[in-house]
């Protein structure tokens, strides 16, 4: 079966540095990736290649289709949710106008309303917040608020940069549990770059590591966690 | 000899231009002569303009009512208190270099954007401030200048080049100007080349890191204001001298914009983009109303119309259309393709050597 | 006392016409962090079109909303054709970009409609009505009317549509927006739309008191920079109540202290004094400053 997303020998930089090497990938339909490695290896760069945000050369397939050349807005709308580093928060707007901007694009108002009552249910502090300028939630909050959103995209594949970074550890295990539900409950797949390595590999079934632009090891994660030299050299624990 | 030969082109083309310069009142008409006064005092401003856009990146859409400052000084200080007139032109431009220096103050805090309103504006309302004190200003009507007449030795030396022919004063106008011009030019490419010009690129191009690597920010800033000021008060003050006459109606909105457009067009950040710009800004008009209602296969109805309004449509597509193609203007074109010219005859090897492109204002 | 509450009230008319085009130019700077220098030639020229169409018998108050249908389009087509090529200039380049497209403009309405200036004559009378025991035009009153009905519009689109949230979003989070669908480039091009049909109102509410002709708009411009800058350039609201506040001013300054000539000088003072006092206006949050 044909993955859901692939990367073939992806190459791409800013200006002329060039950032990625050739980088391949893939994640499987309804399936969890985690993609680690050090600071500067590129991590963020993938992500931003996926949904378009920088000029690449190789291939990417998502369902099958290439994105060379689509537009991000229209990437996105084929399926992907994205929460990049820093987790694109509309500070301008309220919380409730955030999630709005989740659901905007989406037809089916019934699925929209019974999405709106999951993301309340994970995320209470949310429904409270509603009307509240989204520039006043923490940092763990204005996660969850991106998770929530991404969920109300309905989206088949999730892209998480650096989810933990920042937050306090018991809001980072929150997170992770209700991504981890997500994906079992709506079968929606996860592409998570993560610096925290421990957690990514508890929660994912496979992992890339980046270095310097190119793929130094990919393997199942219970192979890789248990593997002490690759988490030394690699992964830093 | 080996000098001369190793010298770039660009100075033998320097040197062409400022013996046809030198030249020109020899061989053609007063008026036309006294046209091209109006392009040398648009180039004067303009390179004032230019130290202050191009170099210290401040926008300014109101150097017209810095002209019109300079302008009303000179001839308030002819027309009132008798002054020489020779005189009264670096009074004017030292007077308006205050005043200059004294806006370029509160310039300070606005953004890019900000300073071109609050330019905009100041231009918008000036004739209406310059009307106002009757007595001082002539208020409507203005204030008339008599041209001035050629000394002895200009007369003299003139005759004796043309095989006897008298010099106008048109004629005498425009030497004045084309050695202020070159004066200014002068004190211009001095001060880009050194210091002051080197920290005001700094503060162009990154603010913060300038003011961190101890450039007085402000000092710099306000003296391009202070500077560029003082170019455009001379520029009036010629100005003024030149046609005769100034009046509130001299220096409106569209002088100050199309100030600002020869300075974009002749090439920001370039020595010689100013007198680009001048031949631009003054040649234009004439030639776009002209041009259309010479092309025989346009009919007279339209023709009529486009000479109303055609520089202004011709202006405007033009502008627009430069900005979208060739930010750098004209020099800047030239200064590029002059530079890939070179480089394909040269063979080129270097794709990989990982140069950075020469600054284009290294003229 | 009679005469102070008329030039109060035709100062707050004229404030509706300031405001109006002063929201115009804060929609595009929310949109892009620019001033759109060609705004009063815009609205100049969607008025050209009103006039237009009302002298070959149609009715004003149909004319009405298809010049702002017009102008709406206009303005879209304006943002794709000159402003998207130039989207991500620096400053300079787009000031004069759009300066470049205030005289194109300005050229093009002489051009096709001539310098004579024309009377545009309003359906609402110079009857007045009594308030206050002063009296008020209906011709002022309905400047008023229309104003604040447009003004109210704008504020239910923005706020209050799916329309308005994105474009909203585009403005102000463009990288974000587009993670989430928002085709940002078109909400630019919409806000552009949005912005001419609202300052061709201006245009079309001013015609009547001065009159048509290709430089109307140059001094009402200056006046709704005022608007905009005391306001807060980046705040719909400060559009509003710094068009008011402009209005009434600039009318009793001029009435009773400096004399009509100066009005434009007072509203050059007010913008000086803005700058160099408060930069963001009364609601604006944007760094008038440099960084």
């Amino acid at each position: 079966m044909t993955a859901l997303l692939e990367l073939e020998e992806v190459r791409c930089g800013y200006g002329p540095t060039s950032v990625l090497h050739g980088v391949s990938l893939s994640v499987p339909d309804g399936g969890i990736v985690s993609l680690l490695g050090a600071n500067g290896a590129g991590k963020t760069t993938t992500l931003r290649a996926i949904t378009g945000g920088v000029p690449w050369t190789g291939e990417i397939r998502f369902a099958g289709q290439s994105l060379r050349h689509k537009p991000t807005e229209d990437i996105v709308r084929g399926g992907i949710a994205h929460v990049p580093e820093g987790r694109g928060i509309l500070t301008e707007l309220t919380v409730d106008e955030n999630l709005r901007l989740g659901e905007h694009t989406r037809k089916d108002r019934a699925g929209v309303r019974k999405d709106y009552d999951r993301v309340f249910e994970y995320f209470p502090v949310l429904r409270e917040r509603r009307k509240l300028s989204a520039s006043t939630l923490s940092g763990g909050e204005q996660q969850m608020l991106a998770v929530g959103r991404a969920l109300l995209m309905s989206p088949r594949l999730m892209l998480l940069d650096e989810p933990s970074l920042g937050l306090a550890p018991i809001v980072v295990r929150s997170i992770f549990e209700i991504i981890r539900t997500i994906n079992e409950a709506d079968h929606v797949a996860v592409l998570l770059v993560e610096q925290n390595a421990r957690l990514a590999l508890e929660i994912s079934t496979q992992a890339y590591v980046l270095e310097v632009g190119r793929i130094a090891v990919h393997g199942a994660s219970a192979d890789l966690k248990g593997n002490d030299s690759v988490r030394r050299s690699y992964l830093g624990y | 000899m080996q000098r001369i030969r190793n010298a770039p082109p660009l100075y033998f083309l320097g040197v062409i231009v400022l013996l046809f310069f030198i030249g020109l009142p020899t061989v053609v008409s007063s008026f036309q002569s006294s046209e091209w006064t109006q392009v040398l005092i648009f180039a004067i401003v303009i390179m004032g303009l230019n130290i202050l856009v191009g170099y210290s990146g401040q926008i300014s859409l109101g150097h017209g009512a810095l002209m019109a400052v300079g302008a009303y000084t000179s001839a308030i200080l002819i027309h009132r208190y008798q002054v020489d007139y020779l005189l009264t032109i670096p009074i004017a431009g030292l007077l308006t270099g205050l005043v200059g220096f004294v806006l370029g103050i509160p310039a300070l805090r606005l953004s890019a954007l900000y300073l071109a309103l609050a330019t905009f504006a100041l231009a918008v309302v000036a004739p209406s401030l310059i009307k106002r004190p009757v007595q001082l200003t002539g208020g409507v009507q203005g204030i008339l200048l008599t041209p001035p007449d050629p000394p002895q030795f200009a007369k003299d030396g003139f005759a004796a080049v043309t095989g006897g022919l008298g010099m106008t004063s048109d004629q005498w106008m425009y030497y004045v100007s084309l050695v202020l011009a070159l004066l200014l030019f002068w004190l211009a490419w001095n001060i880009v080349r050194h210091r002051p010009g080197r920290a005001m690129r700094a503060i162009r191009d990154r603010e913060v890191a300038a003011a961190a690597s101890g450039i007085n920010v402000a000092a710099y800033k306000t003296m391009a204001f202070g500077i560029s000021a003082f170019y455009a008060g001379i520029g009036g003050a010629l100005y003024g001298l030149s046609i005769g006459f100034v009046s509130p109606d001299t220096f409106p909105l569209a002088l100050s914009f199309q100030l600002l457009v020869g300075a974009v067009i002749g090439g920001l950040a370039s020595i010689t983009g100013p007198l680009v710009g001048g031949i631009f800004t003054f040649w234009l008009p004439i030639v776009s109303s002209q041009f259309v209602a010479s092309q025989p296969w346009i009919p007279t109805g339209i023709a009529a119309a486009f000479k109303n309004a055609g520089p202004q449509v011709t202006y405007g597509a033009l502008l627009i259309v430069i900005m979208i193609f060739a930010p750098n203007g004209v020099v800047g074109l030239v200064t590029v393709g002059y530079a890939r010219l070179q480089a394909r005859l040269r063979g080129a090897g270097d794709r990989g050597s990982g140069q950075m492109p020469s600054d284009p204002q290294t003229v | 006392m009679q005469e102070f509450i008329q030039q109060v009230v035709s100062g707050i008319a004229s404030g509706g016409i300031f405001a109006s085009l002063a929201l115009a130019l804060v929609l595009i700077y929310n949109a892009m962090g620019l001033v759109n220098f060609a705004q009063g030639e815009m609205a100049m020229f969607a008025t050209f079109i009103a006039y237009t169409l009302i002298s070959h018998g149609v009715n004003y108050f149909i004319a009405f909303p298809l010049t702002l249908g017009l102008a709406f389009i206009g303005g879209v087509l304006i943002e794709r054709a000159v402003i998207r090529p130039v989207e991500r200039a620096p400053v300079l380049t787009l000031v004069i970009v759009t300066l470049g497209l205030a005289t194109l403009i300005n050229g093009a309405a002489g051009f096709l409609f001539g310098y004579t200036p024309n009377y545009f004559s309003s359906p609402f009378s110079a009857h007045t009505v009594n308030i206050l025991g002063a009296f008020a035009s209906y011709q002022d009153l309905s400047v008023i009317a229309v104003s604040g009905i447009v003004l109210v519009a704008i504020y239910l689109l923005l706020q209050r549509t799916t329309l308005g949230l994105t474009l909203r979003a585009a403005a102000h989070h463009p990288e974000a927006s587009r993670l989430l669908g928002v085709r940002v480039s078109w909400m630019l091009a919409l806000g552009w739309g949005l912005a001419s049909a609202v300052g061709a109102v201006s245009g079309i509410m001013v015609a009547p008191i001065l009159l048509l002709e290709p430089n109307m708009m140059q001094t009402i411009i200056i006046y709704a920079f005022a608007a905009a800058v005391l306001g807060g350039i980046d705040s719909p609201l400060g559009a509003v109540v710094g068009g008011l506040i402009v209005g009434v001013t600039v009318n009793l300054v001029g009435a009773y202290v400096v004399g009509g000539d100066l009005e434009l000088a007072v509203a050059l003072a007010i913008i000086i004094g803005v700058l160099v006092i408060k930069p963001n206006g009364l609601f604006g949050r944007a760094a008038a400053r440099n960084v």
